[in-house]
């Protein structure tokens, strides 16, 4: 990539020094000088300024051991801090985005190789006794934590009771039996499961039927605001779809003004509105005391 | 070619306007063509004549070939006279365009040449299979002294043998007959060649998945020290196969299994079927248990025997704990059900009694058992379940305790905060 450089610069300097006045015996002459100039060194100058040489020993980053090995940890404690895997998660490990390793359950840090897993690599490990000895035979099984608590009581009121009140709101309803299975059924998948038996569920369909000559769908809601039957993307969960939600104020009819970008007047009135409702606000927040500090000169927004 | 010609001429004399065609025919590519084109409104009007005056005339099976109609106006007719039409539009004109040929008979020179080759080349693993069979006989009445002790002799014969057996399949495995009978799943298990492409088909595929599956979940080292299967086992319920490791709902899972174990060896054999959880979770030693949801022994199999419903064995000599339903209590992870065969030692029945005193459901682990019956796991598969809308319902129709507990995570306590050494800073 060289050459057609030096030949340009060849070129010029024969055309500028020799009292050769043609071009052409110029350019005739031009390959010789080039070669010459091949021949030439051009040695590399040292760029002084510049950030390029700037101070490469910057502050410290803090890497290396956290725990010693031996050493108590709980879940999410920092064993070691690195640059790359310079140690791999191993035993009750886990790696984090710039590769630190921490521990995932509370136990005991190891340093160990494992050459049935990985010839070179070296592992952090956290077993759960302090005497245990890492890697474990390969074919015992694995050393596991239930970490865990039974609780008594799951959440939600029992189900039987549920059934019985939304019966009993249906027959003041005026026998709306249906809104009153789909309330039940709602309270059942949040909470405890209606089925005594196990067949309820069959009995209790995807589409729950027709109600007063149209079909019950999704999108039709109970009397607390729930759909009355499951939306099938939230498999059985009386969860509103997120296109639902976006078609809210839709369905409760609520109207937005038309924004016109010249109209100053309604621009004018919007911010009036606007400062008023933040004075309303501040007043609240400062709970009726009146502080006097900075205050008054924030009128003007 | 005389035929030929009088097909042409005769429709030449039915259509004058197409003369100019009559010089192309002479041509041997363009006479195919001619025939074809004869040959079709003949074999048209064949098959798809209709009872003249309507269809209200009842239909003629002669006429009407169900099988191979493929006009819709021809469908509806036998659609509206009751009868099925078997396939796609697509396959009845496949149908009806190949006739059944039987394979071996098939008109292609190739394929006819290649057969022969087959033929000689089974002939000759015949008369090879004969040979080692009469060496096997000589070499069972030699004495054992002559050829170099009992146990020499023993080795030799089961590698002899093992050899006749390579022979039976290779006489048979390049046969196309054979190819197309495994293919539409029509093989005879207790033939070796038949069995060979199986076992064959399980190696590509299918034993990879559950050997995947059994790895990834950790069934092996948690249930069983190490597995090399040697039998194809697929769980199902009801007529619902379930794929290696899939999360089965809970009223499915209520009801026994079915399984289908395919040993690729033959002969009868006496076998222990074991359902284990390792998931079992013990809030005491905050650890996790073992429950053993169903255990039967001394299940004959062979490779023929095809299905075993798990709710069928005899509850007399057969099954040492009855199904239990599989479950997960709510807010604990999945729990994986391992389904594990294991082969009695030298095929010898287990003695019930003593599995039933020494095998309580809980607590039950494979590595006990293998060790207490010297079983050796030979197939494997598992699935998963997890706590759904209808455990609660499935556990108290099964009278299990613990529908109404919930586990929720514990606490850890941070550790203390380390005070600093003020001193060290002055």
């Amino acid at each position: 990539m060289l050459l057609p450089r030096t030949y340009m610069l060849a070129l010029r300097a024969t055309v500028s020094n020799s009292p050769i006045s043609n071009v052409l015996e110029a350019l005739r002459s031009a390959p010789s000088q080039t070669l010459q100039n091949l021949a030439r060194v051009r040695y590399a100058h040292h760029q002084s300024e510049g950030r390029a040489n700037g101070v490469k020993d910057g502050p410290g980053k803090r890497l290396g051991a956290k725990k010693t090995a031996g050493q108590y940890v709980i879940p999410g404690h920092i064993i070691f801090r690195q640059r790359g895997t310079k140690w791999f998660p191993g035993e009750n490990c886990d790696m984090g985005r710039d590769h630190t390793i921490f521990a995932a359950r509370a136990g005991y840090v190891q340093f160990y190789r494992d050459p049935l897993k990985h010839p070179k690599r070296q592992y952090i490990g956290v077993t759960f006794d302090r005497d245990d000895k890492l890697p474990y035979p390969p074919n015992a099984p694995r050393r596991r934590r239930l970490g865990m608590v039974a609780t008594d009581s799951p959440s939600g009121p029992p189900a039987e009771s549920i059934a019985a009140s939304a019966a009993a709101e249906a027959d003041m309803s005026g026998g709306n039996a249906l809104v009153a299975a789909a309330a039940a059924q709602a309270h059942n998948s949040r909470g405890r499961d209606l089925m005594a038996t196990g067949t309820v569920a069959r009995e209790v369909p995807r589409r729950l039927g027709r109600k007063g000559g149209r079909s019950v769908s999704y999108l039709d809601r109970g009397e607390d605001g729930m759909p009355l039957a499951p939306n099938a993307r939230t498999r059985g969960m009386y969860r509103e779809a997120n296109w639902e939600i976006g078609r809210a104020a839709e369905r409760e009819g609520i109207k937005v003004k038309k924004w016109v970008p010249g109209d100053r007047w309604s621009a004018w009135r919007q911010r009036a509105k606007r400062r008023e409702r933040a004075q309303q606000m501040s007043a609240m927040r400062s709970g009726g005391k009146k502080k006097g500090k900075g205050k008054k000169g924030r009128g003007k927004k | 070619m005389a035929a030929l010609k009088t097909s042409s001429s005769r429709w030449l004399a039915s259509s004058p306007v197409r003369r100019p065609i009559v010089l192309r025919t002479l041509t041997t590519t363009s006479s195919h063509r001619v025939d074809a084109e004869a040959g079709t409104p003949s074999a048209a009007a064949e098959s798809q004549s209709v009872p003249p005056s309507g269809a209200k005339a009842p239909l003629d099976p002669r006429v009407l070939d169900p099988n191979i109609v493929t006009l819709p106006s021809m469908e509806r007719k036998l659609r509206r006279a009751g009868i099925a039409l078997p396939g796609s539009r697509r396959r009845r004109a496949v149908l009806k365009s190949a006739p059944h040929v039987p394979l071996e008979k098939m008109p292609y020179q190739c394929f006819q040449e290649a057969r022969k080759v087959l033929l000689a080349d089974r002939e000759e693993k015949l008369e090879q299979i004969e040979a080692q069979r009469g060496k096997i006989l000589r070499l069972l009445e030699q004495d054992p002294s002559v050829s170099g002790g009992e146990l020499a002799k023993k080795t030799r014969l089961h590698s002899m043998r093992r050899y006749l057996e390579k022979l039976k399949v290779q006489a048979d495995v390049n046969d196309p007959a054979v190819k197309k009978r495994f293919e539409d799943g029509e093989g005879d298990m207790n033939k070796p060649v038949y069995r060979f492409l199986a076992d064959r088909k399980w190696h590509e595929y299918p034993r990879k998945i559950v050997m995947q599956r059994i790895t990834q979940m950790n069934v092996v080292p948690d249930v069983l020290p190490h597995i090399d299967p040697i039998y194809e086992v697929n769980v199902a319920f009801g007529r619902r196969r379930i794929p290696p490791g899939d999360i089965v709902d809970s009223r499915i899972s209520a009801s026994p299994a079915t399984l289908s174990i395919q040993p690729f060896d033959a002969g009868e054999r006496l076998a222990t079927i074991a359902v284990v959880d390792p998931d079992v979770p013990n809030v005491e030693t905050d650890n996790f248990g073992s429950r053993c949801h169903y255990l039967a022994t001394n299940v004959p199999l062979s490779p023929a025997t095809g299905k075993v419903s798990l709710g069928r064995l005899s509850a007399e000599t057969q099954v040492v704990l009855p199904w239990m339903p599989p479950f997960s209590q709510k807010g604990l992870q999945y729990q994986r059900l391992a389904v594990v065969v294991f082969e009695q030692r030298d095929g010898a029945p287990t003695d019930l009694e003593r599995m039933r005193l020494s095998s309580p459901r809980d607590g039950l682990t494979m590595r006990q058992l293998m060790a207490r019956f010297l079983l050796k796991p030979v197939g494997i598969n598992m699935f998963r379940t997890v706590w759904d809308e209808g455990t609660e319902g499935v556990m108290r129709k099964a009278e299990i305790e613990g529908w109404d507990i919930e586990f929720q995570r514990k606490k850890i306590e941070p550790l203390p905060k380390k005070r600093r050494n003020l001193a060290k800073y002055r």
